[in-house]
C-alpha cells in the first residue's frame, strides 16, 4: 500500500489541475447518480407532474418544473396491493438467497478440496468451473429451458434457484479457493498434529474465511437478484421476480411510469444497502478476484 | 516413549526426490537434530514423521510399530511450525488447551497443565491474548506450549527459532535445550543453522540432497567430519581448503603445496591407503591454524596478511598464500599484522583432514 | 595395501583437478532407486468435498452444452422436440444470415464503444480521485449504478430517453447535440443510446479497478523518476501507466465478457431495434429463441457465441495466472 505521499509543490498548472478536478467530479458525481435521482423523484410523483418537462432550451424552468410535484406513495401502494409485487419480492428473495446457500456451501467445499489437493487436470477442471460462469445466459438458456421444461422445473421457484446456481456456483468456487489459498496450510497441520480429524481441521480454518464467505454469501444473492433472463425465461409463470415484474409494468399502450419508477426503487435499494455492506469485497467481487484493493 | 526409527524412506514430489534412501534412529529421550541447507529434505523428513506426507517408499517405525498410513492425530506426536501456526481466532490459553480439549481430558486437568506449561515457558500473563497480539518470541513460546502440554512420545521442531533475532535465537536454544532435558522426551529437531545444531542437539544427522550425509554426536560432526561438503558446512568460520598433492619425502608423508610441505601424523598415515596417490584436498578450521609475524618452528609456512577483521574476544586474519591461495585463521586480538605484512603460518596437524579430490570423502 | 612410500609412485597420478567446486562438491549422493513404493493415501476425504458442486455443475452445465450442441445439429419444433437430423443445416444457413453476420459486427461495435468510453472516464476519474479528499465517500457514491439490476437501469433510461417526457431526451436537445424525434427511436442514434446506458452504470467498474491498481504503483519507482527530472505528466506516462496495464487488461477483458452476457437493458431499451440498428448478436439470439421459437437455429448461433466466449475466458484465465500480471494485481492484495 503507498503510504507516503509524493511532496507536491505549487505551480500555476497544478492549481489549474486542481480546478479542473473538482469540477470534473462533481460533473461525474451529477452524471452518475441523476438517474437514481430521477428515479426515486418519479416514483413519488403523480402520473400528470411525471410527465412535465420544460420546453427545449428553456434551463431557467428545468429545476421549478422537476421539483413541481406533491409526494404521494400511490405507486408504492398500487405495487403491493393491487400488482403482487409481495409476492414477486418474496419470489426474489427466495430464489436469490437460495442460490446463494447453495452456491457458497457447495463452492465452499469444492474450493477447499481445490485449494488443498493437488491432482491431474486440475487446471482444466478449473477452467471449465470458471467458463461455465463465463457463459452468455442466452446462450446457455435455451438447453437449460428445455431441460427444465421436461422436469417440470419452468415457472417453479426451485428451477430458478438452480438456474441461478449455474452462474453463482462457479462464482462461489472461484473466489472462495482463493480464500482458501490464503490461509496456511500449517495451521491445519498445526490441528491435525493437535489431534483433529481432517474436517475438524477445515472447522479449526473456517473463522478465518467466514468474513469473506460471508460476503461473497451476499454478493451472490446480487448477482441473483439483479438477473432479468434467467427469470423471464425460467421463471415465467409461477415464479416472477422484481426484475422481471418491473419490466412486466412497461407495456406500449399503457405506462405506468410512477409505479414502474416505485418498482425499480424497491429492487434497488435493498441492493444499494448490500453493496455498502460489503464495499471492501466489491472489487475483487466484480472481478473474480483479479484484483483486490 | 519410544524409540523412532526412520528405515530406507524416500519421499518423492512427482518426479522430484525430497528424501532418498533415508536410514535414521532416535533413541528414547534423545535430542536429535537434522541438520541441512534449504532443500535437503530435512523439513519432508519431519513432515513425514508427523503423518502430515505420504511416505513414498520405506517405512517409520514409532517403537516398534508402523506408522506409515497412521493421520497425525493417532501418532501422538507434537509439532512446532517455522510459522507458528497458532490459531489466529484463539486466545493463547485456548491456542494450548485445544489439543487436550480434543482428547476429552477434564476441564480442571487442562487447566493445571495449561498454566504449569505457560509457566515453564514465562507466558502465564499472556494466555488472554490472541496470537496478534503477541511478539515473534512470544508467539514462538506459545507453540512450544502447545506441544509440551500434550506430553507426546516425540516433539517435531522445525526450525522453530528462526525468524528470531540474533539475540533471542541465542537465548532460545539454552531455554529449548535445558526444557528437552526436562522433560526428558525424544525431540526431532530441523534446522539449517549449525550453531543450533551442535549447541543443542545429542545426535545430528547432516543431511544434503535429501541424502543422509553423517550421522553422530555433535563433536563427532565437527571435529571428524565423513567429506567435504560436511566439513564445509558444518563450523563457523568455515573451514579453509587448499588444493594439494601427497608426496613421499624421506620416508614421510606429506602434504605439499607450492608453500609448504608438512608431514602428516603415523596415524593418519596409517588411513591412507596407496589409492590415495594423486591429488588431495586439505583441510583445516581456523582455529587450528596458527599465525606468526615471526618464522618459528610451530610457524614455518610463509603468508602474506590480506586483512584482519578483530571480532571482539578473537581476531581473524585472512591470509593469502604464495600460489594466491586464501586462508583464513582465528588468533588473538593481540596479533599485530596489518595488510601486506609477511607472516608465518603452522598447522595442528592432529586436527587437520584430508579429503580425496575425486569425491570430497575424509581420509581423516 | 601399503601406504604410499615414494614420491615417484605419485608420477602421472595427478587427475585433472576442479578448479571451482560447486556447492555439491564432496556429498554422498544416491544413486538407485526405492525397490518397492508404497501405496498413495486416499484422498476421499477432498474428493468427497468436491464432488456435489462437481456433480450438480456437470448436470447444469455440462449436459446442457452438449445438449446444446445435440439440438444445433437436428431440426427442433418450437417446443424443443427433436424432428431429426438436418446435415448442419442451422450453421450453413448462418454464412447467409445477414443478422446474424449483422449482430456480430454489431456486437464488436458496441463492445468497442463501450470500451473506449469506459476505459478513457474510467482511469481518468480514478487519476483524479486518487488520493483526493473525498476518494472513499465519491467511490461508494459512484458504485450505487453498478448494483441496479441492468434491466432496472435500461428501464430507468428507457424512461430518461423518452422523446416526450424524458429529461436526458430534453437534456440532450437544449444542448444542441440531438436533432432526432427520439434517441432510442432513430438508427443513427441508438446505438449511442445503449452504449450511454452501459457506460454510466460500468464506468465506476473499471475506476475501481484502476484505483486499486494506482494504490500499487510502486512509490520508489515514482520517486526514481521524479529525482530524475520527471513531471507528473511525463510520471504518470512512464510509471503509473505501465503499472496500471495488467489492471486494465483485466478490466477491459472483464467487461469484454459481461457485454456478451448482459442484454437485459437492450432488451428493456430498443429490443435491437429500431431497424436492427442495435440488434448485437445476443439479441438477436434472444429474438430468433424466443420470439420465434427456432430452436435449432438459435443453438447454432449460441454455438458461435459460446465458442468464442470460451475462447475469451481463456485469454483471461491466462491472464489470471500468468505469474507477472498476478503478483502486480494481487500483491500486497490480501
Amino acid at each position: 500500500m503507498a503510504s507516503r505521499e509524493i511532496v507536491q509543490y505549487r505551480s500555476p498548472l497544478r492549481t489549474a489541475y486542481g480546478i479542473f478536478a473538482v469540477v470534473f467530479l462533481a460533473a461525474y458525481l451529477i452524471w452518475s447518480l441523476l438517474p437514481l435521482f430521477i428515479m426515486f423523484v418519479s416514483s413519488i410523483k403523480d402520473l400528470l407532474e411525471a410527465f412535465q418537462l420544460p420546453a427545449v432550451g428553456d434551463w431557467g424552468n428545468a429545476i421549478p418544473t422537476f421539483f413541481n410535484f406533491t409526494p404521494t406513495f400511490a405507486h408504492y401502494e398500487n405495487l403491493f396491493v393491487r400488482e403482487n409485487f409481495g409476492v414477486y419480492l418474496q419470489n426474489s428473495l427466495i430464489a436469490a438467497a437460495g442460490s446463494a446457500a447453495i452456491s457458497v456451501v457447495l463452492g465452499a467445499m469444492t474450493a477447499y478440496g481445490l485449494s488443498r489437493l493437488e491432482f491431474r487436470f486440475k487446471k482444466d477442471l478449473f477452467f471449465w468451473i470458471i467458463s461455465t460462469r463465463m457463459a452468455p445466459v442466452v446462450a446457455v438458456i435455451v438447453p437449460l429451458w428445455a431441460i427444465f421444461r421436461g422436469l417440470d422445473l419452468v415457472g417453479t421457484l426451485p428451477g430458478l434457484i438452480i438456474a441461478y446456481t449455474t452462474f453463482n456456483l462457479p462464482f462461489a468456487i472461484w473466489i472462495l479457493k482463493g480464500f482458501f489459498d490464503n490461509v496456511p496450510y500449517a495451521i491445519e497441520e498445526a490441528a491435525m498434529c493437535d489431534g483433529c480429524t481432517r474436517l475438524q481441521a477445515l472447522r479449526e480454518i473456517l473463522p478465518l474465511v467466514a468474513p469473506g464467505v460471508g460476503a461473497f454469501l451476499v454478493l451472490c444473492i446480487l448477482f441473483a437478484w439483479n438477473d432479468y433472463l434467467f427469470a423471464s425465461i425460467i421463471g415465467s409463470g409461477g415464479a416472477k421476480t422484481l426484475p422481471a415484474a418491473t419490466r412486466g409494468l412497461v407495456q406500449p399502450q399503457n405506462i405506468q411510469w410512477g409505479s414502474i419508477m416505485a418498482a425499480g426503487v424497491v429492487t434497488t435499494v435493498p441492493m444499494m444497502f448490500l453493496g455498502l455492506l460489503i464495499r471492501r469485497y466489491l472489487v475483487a467481487g466484480l472481478t473474480m478476484g483479479a484484483v483486490r484493493e | 516413549m519410544a524409540e523412532i526409527n526412520i528405515d530406507r524412506v524416500w519421499k518423492y514430489y512427482g518426479k522430484t526426490v525430497a528424501v532418498r534412501d533415508l536410514t535414521l534412529n532416535c533413541a528414547d529421550g534423545e535430542f536429535l537434530s537434522v541438520l541441512g541447507p534449504s532443500g535437503c529434505g530435512k523439513s519432508s523428513t519431519l513432515r513425514m514423521l508427523a503423518g502430515l506426507e505420504h511416505i513414498t517408499a520405506g517405512e517409520i517405525r514409532f517403537a516398534g510399530k508402523r506408522v506409515n498410513d497412521l493421520p497425525p492425530k493417532d501418532r501422538d506426536i507434537a509439532m512446532v511450525f517455522e510459522n507458528y501456526a497458532l490459531y489466529p481466532h484463539r486466545t493463547v490459553y485456548n491456542n494450548i488447551a485445544n489439543a487436550l480439549r480434543l482428547r476429552r481430558m477434564p476441564q480442571a486437568e487442562i487447566d493445571k497443565r495449561v498454566r504449569r506449561a505457560a509457566e515453564m515457558l514465562e507466558i502465564g500473563h499472556l494466555l488472554d491474548r490472541r496470537p496478534h497480539e503477541l511478539s515473534g518470541g512470544q508467539k514462538q513460546r506459545v507453540a512450544i506450549g502447545r506441544a509440551i502440554v500434550r506430553e507426546p512420545q516425540l516433539f517435531l521442531f522445525d526450525e522453530p527459532i528462526a525468524h528470531l533475532d540474533a539475540k533471542l535465537r541465542a537465548h532460545m536454544r539454552g531455554e529449548l535445550k535445558h526444557l528437552q532435558r526436562t522433560l526428558g522426551t525424544s525431540m526431532i529437531y530441523v534446522t539449517h543453522d549449525q550453531l543450533e545444531a551442535l549447541s543443542m542437539a545429542d545426535k545430528i544427522a547432516v543431511m544434503h540432497n535429501g541424502v543422509l550425509q553423517q550421522y553422530g554426536t555433535p563433536a563427532d560432526i565437527y571435529n571428524h567430519p565423513v567429506n567435504e561438503w560436511v566439513a564445509g558446512f558444518v563450523g563457523e568460520p568455515p573451514m579453509n581448503f587448499v588444493d594439494c598433492e601427497l608426496a613421499g619425502a624421506g620416508g614421510d608423508i606429506c602434504v605439499t603445496h607450492p608453500s609448504f610441505s608438512v608431514p602428516v601424523t603415523p596415524e593418519q598415515r596409517a588411513r591412507l591407503s596407496d589409492t590415495t596417490a594423486g591429488p588431495v584436498r586439505l583441510g583445516i578450521r581456523p582455529d587450528d591454524v596458527t599465525v606468526a609475524m615471526e618464522r618459528g618452528p610451530e610457524t614455518p609456512i610463509e603468508a602474506k596478511v590480506f586483512i584482519t577483521e578483530p571480532i571482539g574476544g578473537d581476531m581473524l586474519v585472512d591470509t593469502q598464500l604464495a600460489d594466491g591461495r586464501r586462508l583464513l585463521v582465528r588468533t588473538k586480538p593481540g596479533f599485530s599484522g596489518r595488510a601486506g605484512d609477511t607472516c608465518w603460518l603452522g598447522f595442528n596437524t592432529s586436527r587437520w583432514h584430508l579429503f580425496s579430490s575425486a569425491d570430497g570423502r575424509a581420509y581423516f | 595395501m601399503s601406504a604410499v612410500t615414494d614420491a615417484g609412485e605419485f608420477a602421472g597420478a595427478l587427475a585433472d583437478r576442479p578448479a571451482e567446486r560447486g556447492a555439491d562438491w564432496g556429498a554422498f549422493t544416491v544413486t538407485h532407486e526405492p525397490a518397492t513404493f508404497n501405496r498413495p493415501w486416499s484422498n476421499r476425504f477432498y474428493w468427497v468435498m468436491m464432488l456435489p458442486a462437481i456433480i450438480l455443475l456437470a448436470c447444469i452445465s455440462l449436459y446442457p452444452f452438449f445438449w446444446l450442441i445435440y439440438m444445433s445439429l437436428h431440426s427442433v419444433g418450437e417446443m424443443g422436440q427433436i424432428e431429426g437430423w438436418n446435415d448442419f443445416r442451422n450453421y450453413t444457413r448462418l454464412i447467409n444470415d445477414k443478422e446474424f453476420l449483422n449482430g456480430w459486427w454489431l456486437l464488436i461495435k458496441y463492445s468497442a464503444m463501450c470500451m473506449v468510453l469506459e476505459v478513457i472516464i474510467g482511469v481518468f476519474l480514478a487519476v483524479v480521485l486518487n488520493g483526493s479528499r473525498f476518494e472513499k465517500v465519491l467511490v461508494t457514491l459512484f458504485l450505487m449504478p453498478m448494483m441496479m439490476a441492468p434491466v432496472i437501469a435500461g428501464t430507468v433510461w428507457y424512461f430518461l430517453y423518452n422523446g416526450t417526457f424524458g429529461w436526458y431526451h430534453w437534456l440532450f436537445q437544449s444542448l444542441g447535440i440531438l436533432d432526432a424525434k427520439s434517441i432510442l427511436g432513430d438508427p443513427s442514434t441508438a446505438m449511442f443510446g445503449i452504449v450511454l446506458v452501459d457506460v454510466w452504470q460500468w464506468t465506476p467498474l473499471i475506476t475501481l479497478i484502476t484505483l486499486a491498481g494506482l494504490k500499487r504503483v510502486p512509490q520508489d519507482q515514482a520517486e526514481a523518476n521524479l529525482v530524475d527530472g520527471a513531471g507528473p505528466v511525463k510520471n504518470f506516462l512512464q510509471i503509473t501507466l505501465p503499472n496500471l496495464y495488467p489492471f486494465l487488461l483485466i478490466a477491459i477483458l472483464l467487461r469484454f465478457m459481461d457485454n456478451f452476457r448482459f442484454i437485459d437493458a437492450i432488451l428493456v431499451l430498443t429490443g435491437g431495434g429500431p431497424a436492427d440498428a442495435t440488434k448485437i448478436l445476443p439479441v438477436y439470439l434472444f429474438d430468433v429463441t424466443f420470439s420465434f421459437f427456432k430452436l435449432d437455429r438459435g443453438s447454432a448461433i449460441a454455438f458461435t457465441l459460446l465458442l468464442v466466449t470460451i475462447i475469451l475466458g481463456l485469454l483471461l484465465v491466462r491472464v489470471f495466472e500468468d505469474p507477472s500480471q498476478k503478483r502486480a494485481a494481487t500483491a500486497a492484495g490480501a
